[in-house]
């Protein structure tokens, strides 16, 4: 404890944390891309309004 | 906004959103496959756009 920063409740330090949330907005960006393009491909299948 | 992970640990995060992400596209694909305008395994074609100008009440009698 005294070499490592104050444990945080997840157990993660701020480094950790960090490089976390750079995957984890990485991934949601990919994962919407890829749904905008599902969307836009059924809308041009059949239009919902 | 990183300090979520500070909160929250990531393994039962991520376990937790993707349990609700695939429930979520499970009850959504199925209730798109119970329509007939979304079914896209076949089932009842959609109403085509004459179709859809027809009207099921028969003409009104002329005398």
């Amino acid at each position: 404890m005294a070499d490592e920063k104050r444990a945080s409740l997840s157990g993660l330090t701020e480094t950790e944390a960090k490089e976390f949330h750079g995957i984890f907005v990485t991934s949601f960006i990919i994962f919407t891309v890829i749904a905008i393009v599902a969307h836009f491909l059924v809308w041009q299948w059949r239009p919902w309004f | 906004m990183w300090r979520v992970w500070l909160l929250f640990d990531p393994r039962r995060a991520l376990v937790a959103l993707f349990t609700f992400l695939f429930v979520l596209a499970l009850v959504i694909h199925f209730i798109l496959l119970s329509t007939d305008k979304f079914n896209w395994l076949g089932g009842h074609a959609p109403p085509s756009a004459a179709a859809q100008h027809m009207s099921t009440l028969p003409e009104p009698a002329k005398p």
